[in-house]
């Protein structure tokens, strides 16, 4: 059983020798911790980052949790800390308890800095951000108002109930619509966790109990093909149009088809590419301009200097129109 | 003679586990020495103190037999959590708030115990029962939102670390386990349960009170769950209405990795213990080796059938 | 378990004018399709005293495989063969570990739920299957004299298992099993036999109900099927069904689904936020099994078993 093991472990650890090698050059180093891996989003993310160290000579790191589990991401944060990785960004899931990396980070004279969803008041670096949470936020409801009028029920399906950003977002479209279009009706947001089977399930409820909804938003990328799904199965297109923040390659189908009208996204490429040029710089010691031109990214980047924001710029609004173009 | 027989199996994987530990570390000292600092010593113990809490938990409730299991553990971890955080929010002293999220893990404990003693309900039924209610109520009431407010000197326990060991490991953590090992090894109460695992009748006959010590039981592994609850707060700085998200399988995991035969009294904590400091490490390793996350869960998995493949094998050769 | 449905379904109609809809009932039903057919594996596999925690991710692996027909060739009834092949090919897997390695169910196949997931990221190598072509859709959810297709499989998939339980050896075999392994054994059971069987029979329909699932939900991602196997085994208890084997009930598990999936969607209606739904799961576990186990030990109950 002994000898067994050992031939496993032997096998495994051949294969980890040929993935250590590749990152045994000595340059610096600028890591990535996305919330979630394995969704198309943050591969997107990944390609960029790899293309940004390409260019700027750094060597890129993405490891994430296979859950979305603060304590898992905390793992792998502490563990890339622990290497002496000069560089780290995290996707934080719970803006609450990322503080005891942070710590150790300092201690250990490491930048750490969020980016794609942030921890205000945590002590971070800088936070790349796509676009703010506010402009996500009243994006979508401006949006949707354009196309459904002021005076429409509209639902919410998100993902984790525990995700800080995603709950961010979910306040800012609260407070526009309550602000700017007092007759809009938003529905309190329901919570499918991560799957698409969920979604679809909950949104195929939320338009049995309110045969008036005109719309739902998706807000976590892994709900939007249930619920576009959901209203595809209900035979509602044209009646309850769908809309969240997913990519393109994601809802194209349903774009297409009707059941989405449009989905609001950056490209996360360029997000992941702006990252890590802002870890190479905070590695250099530089700092950020008011406007900064980068060689590999389509439009500069904004940094707000008192929120510690560097902005990657407005978000994109795909139709079925324009979604061919894209494809992330 | 049935006793000698007892104590070597979890001899054995002990054994075996403090192996297959050595190979991860020579292993990860071949291909990444940068990797053996305190640094990382600190990161695994602290990583591994809440796996360990609920790892005894879950452990000593399978040891006892009589079908039982705890699937309940992670909701408890972050329902007593919370209900620990919304108490002090309420006007609870903080000085009292360990007291409180130690006490209501006992309790949900406690309702475990009393759904498998008093209702006769079979213990995966019930206590998946709890883990819906438990973990679905820790979510609900806070709306998925994190608790913030913990006290300041209740961090600087939680985040301490003395001669490279997390204050909580070391203040929690080994005195749990030293006190279960010591009182499985040497009291009446240590026999009766191997005994009441071993056979539940004949225990009833020669006069255990199996349904108390039982209870009991339970409400031990909720009290280890509110600890957990309790390290989780006093470490991340708030309470997580998901922390304990997952810790149902992972303890699990680490009770049958550590021995704990699950029909009941075979096994000992000493092998809990050794399977949670594998277990961590080899996620430690294979993440300083930058290797994707997602073989983690293959690779534990993978291991678990092993152990158990190796366990039956070893039987047969014995017999 | 028929009471409680009905009492749900009037609770619900007299709290929501939109509850007691045609639409909303063919929602039920369709949220339903995947449970209950997993749920009829997982009420064979606890019958005969096993277990099955990775059910939910077999059905991902098996949706992977079907998602990639049905998007590289297009023809929707290879799909549609290759379904509950390949779930029967996970079940061989799963039951080599668990049948033939003498494995307890329940850890091993908690074992499995680790290198399944594993094999379900590198399968997708983390990209998503989206926007998968309707073709496997249009085929399945048509309706053959009003009644649509999943109803057929599913009313078939019962009455044969309803048939093998019934009217074959192997209903008999498979609750001796459950009441005790050794005395099956020792009188002449073929165990291992129909132990593996089970499995593969429960891997069987965890394909058929992927093949439903890709054609309903015309995408497979990473996190596919993750809370399906707590919920089969929480809705398969509920029916009646008993965990440590050698009682089982059929109409048990499909009513246990439909009471399931009814409260749900019924909460959601009357406004309960879906964040309360796995607590009701729980209480409805606890209190109908609760309320069973405290009647069986009042005096008429005994009374009547004794007479029975």
């Amino acid at each position: 059983m002994l000898s067994h093991l050992r031939k496993v472990l032997a096998a495994s650890a051949l294969s980890l020798v040929i993935a250590a090698a590749a990152h045994a050059a000595d340059k610096h180093k600028v890591a990535f911790v996305p919330q979630l891996i394995g969704i198309p989003y943050f591969n997107a993310m990944e390609a960029g980052g790899n293309r940004a160290a390409k260019d700027l000579g750094v060597d890129f790191i993405y490891s994430g949790p296979v859950d979305t589990n603060p304590v898992d991401q905390l793992q792998i944060v502490q563990n890339l800390i622990d290497q002496g990785v000069e560089a780290i960004s995290v996707s934080v899931l719970d803006a609450s308890s990322i503080a005891p990396v942070v710590e150790s980070a300092k201690a250990k004279g490491i930048k750490l800095f969020t980016s794609d969803s942030d921890a205000p008041d945590s002590g971070r670096a800088v936070y790349v951000a796509q676009a703010t949470d506010e402009g996500l936020g009243t994006t979508i409801i401006d949006e949707l108002v354009k196309r459904v009028g002021e005076d429409a029920t509209i639902g919410i399906v998100s993902g984790e109930a525990t995700a800080s950003n995603l709950n961010a977002w979910i306040g800012f479209m609260q407070k526009q619509a309550t602000a700017k279009y007092p007759k809009l009706k938003l529905l309190a947001p329901q919570f499918a966790g991560g799957t698409a089977e969920r979604a679809a399930h909950i949104s195929g409820d939320l338009m049995a109990a309110n045969p008036d909804i005109k719309a739902i938003i998706a807000v976590a990328s892994s709900t939007c093909p249930g619920v576009a799904q959901a209203i595809e199965t209900a035979g509602k297109i044209g009646s309850v149009i769908g809309a969240g923040y997913c990519s393109p390659n994601t809802a194209r189908s349903y774009l297409k088809s009707g059941a989405f009208g449009f989905t609001v996204l950056w490209d996360p490429e360029q997000l992941g590419y702006l990252t890590v040029w802002a870890g190479k710089q905070l590695i250099d010691g530089k700092s950020f301009e008011a406007e900064n031109k980068i060689a590999g990214l389509e439009k500069p980047a904004t940094y707000d200097a008192a929120k510690g924001i560097l902005l990657l710029g407005p978000p994109a609004v795909f139709t079925k129109d324009n979604v061919d173009k894209f494809n992330f | 003679m049935k006793t000698l027989r007892n104590l070597q199996g979890p001899a054995l994987t002990l054994a075996l586990l403090c192996g297959l530990w050595l190979i991860v570390i020579v292993g990860l000292l071949a291909l990444k020495p940068s990797v053996f600092n305190l640094g990382t010593v600190t990161t695994v113990l602290q990583f591994s103190t809440i796996l360990a809490l609920v790892g005894l938990g879950q452990g000593l409730v399978i040891l006892a037999g009589g079908t039982g299991i705890d699937l309940s553990i992670g909701g408890a971890v972050s329902l007593s959590a919370i209900i620990a955080m919304l108490a002090l929010k309420l006007g609870l002293p903080p000085v009292l708030l360990p007291a409180v999220c130690i006490l209501a893990g006992a309790a949900l404990g406690a309702m475990n115990g009393w759904l498998v003693n008093g209702l006769a309900l079979l213990p995966f039924i019930a206590t998946l029962g709890t883990f819906f209610v438990y973990s679905g109520v820790a979510l609900a009431v806070t709306g998925g939102a994190a608790q913030s407010g913990v006290p300041a000197w209740l961090l600087l326990w939680g985040r301490g670390v003395v001669l490279g060991i997390p204050v909580p490991f070391l203040t929690l953590a080994i005195p749990c386990f030293a006190l279960a090992g010591l009182v499985l090894m040497t009291t009446a109460w240590g026999r009766w349960i191997y005994a009441m695992g071993f056979n539940e009748r004949s225990a009833k006959l020669v006069g255990i009170p199996v349904g108390r010590v039982r209870f009991i039981l339970y409400v031990l592994s909720g009290a280890l769950a509110g600890a957990a609850g309790l390290v989780s707060l006093a470490w991340l700085g708030s309470g997580r209405p998901n922390i304990g998200q997952n810790l149902e399988l992972e303890s699990l995991t680490a009770a049958m990795l550590g021995g704990i035969v699950i029909t009941g009294g075979r096994g000992g904590v000493g092998g809990i213990f050794a399977a949670v400091l594998l277990l961590v490490t080899l996620k430690t390793g294979l993440l300083q080796l930058n290797i994707n996350t997602v073989w983690q869960v293959g690779i534990v998995g993978a291991l678990l059938v092993f152990v158990l493949l190796a366990d039956r094998l070893s039987q047969r050769w014995r017999s | 378990m028929l009471v409680a449905c009905l009492l749900a379904i009037v609770i619900f109609s007299v709290a929501s004018p939109h509850y007691a809809t045609s639409g909303n009932a063919v929602t039920v039903l369709r949220n339903s399709v995947e449970l209950l057919l997993i749920g009829l594996g997982m009420t064979l596999l606890l019958a005969m005293g096993g277990i099955d925690v990775s059910i939910g991710i077999v059905m991902g692996l098996v949706a992977i495989a079907v998602g990639r027909i049905v998007s590289a060739d297009g023809s929707p009834f290879l799909a549609i063969i290759s379904g509950p092949l390949v779930g029967a090919l996970l079940g061989c897997v799963t039951a080599a570990v668990i049948v033939l390695g003498r494995v307890p169910a329940i850890v091993g196949t908690l074992g499995l739920l680790g290198v399944y997931r594993t094999a379900i990221f590198v399968l997708l190598g983390g990209q998503w299957l989206s926007g998968l072509p309707s073709s496997l859709t249009d085929l399945l959810s048509t309706t053959v004299i009003g009644i649509p297709v999943a109803a057929f499989a599913i009313a078939i998939a019962y009455l044969a298992v309803w048939l093998a339980l019934r009217r074959t050896p192997y209903g008999l075999h498979l609750l001796a099993i459950g009441n005790s392994e050794e005395k099956a054994r020792l009188s002449g059971i073929p165990v291992v036999k129909i132990r593996f069987a089970t499995f593969v029979i429960s891997g069987v329909l965890t394909g058929i109900a992927a093949t439903f699932y890709v054609a309903t939900y015309r995408n497979v991602e990473m996190t596919i099927g993750s809370t399906l196997a707590l919920d089969a085994i929480a809705a398969v208890i509920l029916g009646g069904t008993s965990i440590l084997g050698g009682r089982c009930s059929l109409i048990g598990t499909v009513f246990g689904v439909l009471l399931l999936r009814i409260l749900q969607n019924g909460l959601l209606l009357i406004g309960v936020p879906s964040l309360w739904q796995p607590v009701v799961t729980g209480v409805l576990i606890l209190g109908v099994l609760g309320f069973e186990a405290a009647s069986n030990r009042l005096p008429l109950a005994r009374f009547r078993r004794a007479r029975a």
